[in-house]
């Protein structure tokens, strides 16, 4: 049909556009430039001053000096850190309107994007609050209608974090339907297993664990409200597999819950046992599970946190824990390097739920990025317990971003000033 | 480790076998079960401005002076180079959060639950504007009131569904009902304290009369959202012919615009400062004088710093500031109740009259005088801001930005005597 004539014109009109937008794409192609920030991407060990190009919504190059003519946008962040954007591998964000429910569905939950951007946070694991049965609603209401990133750990109980005595039904601990959901249906949001709020023994972690080893993901444990308590050093080491995740570390409930940390405060020999062997242990701060007396001992013998996180949910949010840029705020000022805490809450969990994209600044990631700065004066910063610990620097999230877009910006650094000529245009 | 631990044990021991023996002593001294002291104290309905202590006893404010003793207190909280204030009242919020897939801010996922965004920048009492109607009102108690810390009330709306949709449900004129709405507004009178009328896009006064009728019936006031009509319903006749005195006019600083295809341009909100000559136009200073209340409402599209900066800058301050909460405004230029006052502050607004818009003003628009202020016998709905000096900058709901030197940062918020926000830890014990 086509004669040689019109495809000869195609391809040298085609020939010239190319051309042409290889020559403005050379002077414009970045979307955006955070100009000048100091870098932290512990995956790619950078911890330097350098420019972070942002085009199409994802990492375009990270360098030093990368010049603002060449950006549409450009963002002045000097003094500012820049980190891959946070993810926050503990909360609750099955938000709705069950009176009857606690978390799956009910008002013990938070709508995610209400507390993440403001923290830095752009990924959210859910812990547990859908099972089976509710995880369908949870996409529908929460997942989906979220610009936050959520990802979930599937409850082992087919209803999630229904109520207390709804957790303690061994016959809904179903690792085959737990992992069909995983492996059959949605491989892209569910990351790994949740056992918790059980009083019985072992029965829980076991088959949740099992369900992890059919779906191969990850199993966080909340090991806890055993009357007595259960051993943790059965659970580290003849439970649990390596890359398995043991939350609330830092919890005190001496009762009910063994502690890492003995009464003396010296950590357990175990512990670090466990923690070679491939055990994650997770802050999961939440409304009671972070104690001064556990954490400061523990991060001044050197067992640190392999991920810090918050367990968000409507009774943590106004209390000790506030938003996860608050609870990396603690560690700062508890012994670990700004670059610990990023390594913490970027990279680490990225590798932990098996989603090694997220987490980084490499070049062809997608963009989501977070600005920090470190305030300098007199902070306090409260437990679980409301004991205070007085604090010299405090993280606050200056600019979010999220697949290369601005989603928080704290104190309009990448706002037109609005009696400049262009905006009165 | 062991002999600190050890130490440190006996230590406690002793301390507080101390501290039980003084209050067996002191139990008739110490009536105060909190004291906020040293703070400088902002009360508009009280006409106090100055340093003084706040106490609270029994959930009530039970004594505001200078110099009250820590010694008749529990517990004292040194507040020195802070503001204390009544709780924030933030009259138009968008809090009937549910999970109603298509229901917008009547049950919906547009809106929020409260308690995520009060406490922490000193809000105790939120208003939802208009999220339910007649028809759901019962479910919004059950959903929202009912369940949350913060003091919850709204304004109904004239439309049966409440916001269940600007397209459909909030255009539905035969689902606004003067006497229906107000009747129920007066059967649930604890938590109805006004009437919202809002979104309406026809080009005819009938849904403004009915707020206004059902207003009548049920004696509270109506807050206006002058909608989306093309060609506007002229705002001077909203003010001074539909609206009586102590009715509001909400998103008081916006401004929107459109172009037709022939380039002309189309207002659908008339603006309150003339675009072209930078002016308050002549009619809203009338309506000020009549009564009329002027509303901030901001919202993810309703503050515009090119009407905000000139309005100000010839005096025409907001009589009350309000947030418009709602997915859409909070990681915007809104934010939360204290970036939106630090923003007028920036507009030099002084810090007395920002607190006033915040707390007695919004108290009196809504005829619940109980609120909004620390006399005695009150309510202990107290906030304590620190007013933060630095290089701070703020954007307006089209991303433009300005730079300030102040920022208000909510410290410590007690509501109903009990603290449930604080920032810093200044009512926590030592650890060590």
């Amino acid at each position: 049909m086509r004669n040689s004539k019109t495809q000869f014109t195609r391809l040298s009109l085609l020939s010239f556009l190319l051309v042409f937008s290889s020559i403005t794409l050379s002077a414009q192609e970045i979307d955006l430039l955070l100009k000048g920030g100091q870098v932290i991407d512990p995956k790619n060990k950078i911890n330097a001053k350098m420019d972070v190009a942002i085009k199409d919504g994802k990492i375009f190059r990270v360098a030093a000096n990368i010049p603002s003519n060449s950006a549409k946008k450009t963002v002045d962040v000097n003094g500012l850190y820049v980190t891959p954007g946070i993810i926050d591998m503990h909360a609750h964000v099955f938000q709705g309107n069950d009176l009857g429910s606690y978390i799956a569905n009910g008002q013990t939950a938070v709508p995610a994007d209400a507390f993440t951007f403001r923290a830095g946070v752009t990924t959210v694991v859910d812990a547990g609050s859908s099972g089976w049965r509710n995880f369908r609603q949870f996409k529908a209401q929460s997942i989906d209608r979220s610009q936050t990133r959520i990802l979930a750990l599937l409850n082992i109980t087919g209803n999630g974090m229904y109520g207390r005595f709804e957790e303690q039904d061994k016959t809904d601990f179903n690792p085959e339907m737990t992992s069909y959901m995983i492996t059959k249906l949605f491989p892209k949001y569910i990351v790994g297993i949740k056992a918790a709020h059980y009083w019985g023994d072992f029965t829980q972690v076991d088959r949740a664990i099992e369900a992890g080893k059919l779906a191969n993901v990850p199993v966080m444990v909340d090991f806890g409200e055993h009357q007595p308590t259960n051993s943790i050093k059965s659970l580290f080491l003849e439970h649990m597999r390596p890359g398995d995740i043991f939350t609330h570390t830092f919890a005190y409930g001496p009762n009910d819950r063994e502690t890492v940390a003995d009464a003396k405060g010296t950590v357990k020999p175990f512990v670090f046992e466990a923690q070679k062997r491939g055990i994650i242990f997770d802050v999961g701060h939440g409304g009671g599970a972070f104690f001064w007396r556990q954490a400061i001992p523990s991060i001044q013998q050197g067992f640190k946190p392999n991920v810090i996180s918050t367990d968000l949910h409507s009774d943590s949010m106004n209390g000790g824990m506030k938003d996860m840029a608050n609870v990396m705020s603690k560690f700062l000022n508890i012994g670990l390097t700004l670059e610990e805490v990023i390594e913490r809450s970027t990279v680490n969990p990225a590798n932990v739920i098996k989603r090694p994209e997220l987490g980084n600044l490499s070049v062809g990631a997608e963009a989501d990025v977070a600005v920090f700065s470190v305030k300098k004066g007199d902070f306090g910063f409260t437990d679980v317990r409301r004991y205070v610990l007085k604090g010299t620097q405090k993280m606050d999230a200056e600019l979010t971003i999220r697949a290369g877009k601005i989603v928080w910006d704290l104190n309009g650094v990448s706002g037109m000033a609005w009696d400049s000529p262009e905006a009165l245009k | 480790m062991r002999t600190y631990f050890f130490k440190k044990r006996n230590q406690l021991f002793s301390v507080s076998t101390a501290i039980c023996l003084f209050f067996a002593s002191a139990a008739n001294a110490q009536e105060i079960d909190l004291l906020l002291k040293g703070g400088h104290v902002i009360d508009a309905k009280n006409k106090i401005n100055s340093k003084m202590d706040v106490a609270v006893k029994n959930g009530k404010v039970f004594r505001v002076a200078a110099d009250i003793p820590a010694s008749s207190a529990k517990k004292t909280v040194d507040v020195s180079g802070l503001y204390v204030t009544p709780g924030m009242i933030d009259i138009h919020g968008h809090v009937f959060h549910g999970t109603q897939p298509d229901n917008y801010l009547s049950d919906g996922l547009l809106a929020l639950p409260p308690d995520g965004f009060t406490f922490r920048s000193g809000v105790t009492t939120v208003v939802d504007a208009g999220g339910p109607g007649w028809r759901n009102i019962d479910v919004f108690r059950k959903n929202i009131v009912e369940p949350s810390k913060t003091r919850v009330l709204a304004f109904m709306n004239i439309v049966g569904h409440g916001m269940r949709g600007i397209e459909a449900y909030e255009q539905d004129e035969a689902d606004m009902d003067a006497k229906l709405t107000g009747a129920i507004a007066l059967k649930h009178k604890d938590i109805v304290v006004g009437i919202k009328l809002a979104h309406y896009i026809g080009h005819d006064w009938d849904p403004t009369d009915k707020a206004v009728a059902a207003g009548n019936i049920a004696k509270i006031p109506v807050m206006v959202d002058f909608g989306k009509a093309l060609p506007p319903l002229p705002l001077e006749d909203l003010l001074l012919k539909h609206l009586r005195p102590g009715d509001i006019l909400t998103h008081a600083y916006r401004y929107d615009q459109e172009f037709d295809k022939n380039g002309k341009m189309l207002e659908h909100k008339q603006a309150i400062v003339d675009v072209k000559t930078k002016k308050v136009k002549p009619f809203v200073w009338e309506a000020r004088k009549k009564g009329l209340i002027f509303d901030v409402g901001h919202g993810g599209g309703s503050f515009m710093w090119s009407q905000a900066v000139p309005a100000m800058q010839q005096g025409f301050q907001p009589d009350v500031l309000s947030s418009d909460l709602h997915t859409g405004s909070m990681n915007a230029g809104f934010k939360d109740m204290a970036n939106l006052a630090s923003k007028f502050l920036v507009l030099g607004m002084p810090l007395a009259d920002v607190i006033a818009a915040s707390t007695w003003n919004p108290a009196k628009v809504i005829q619940r005088t109980d609120l909004g202020n620390l006399s005695e016998g009150s309510g202990a709905d107290i906030a304590v801001f620190r007013l933060r000096e630095g290089d701070f900058g703020y954007i307006d709901a089209n991303g433009m930005a300005i730079r300030g030197k102040h920022k208000l940062e909510a410290e410590l918020t007690l509501r109903d005597g009990k603290v449930v926000w604080d920032l810093n830890a200044l009512s926590a014990p030592i650890a060590k």
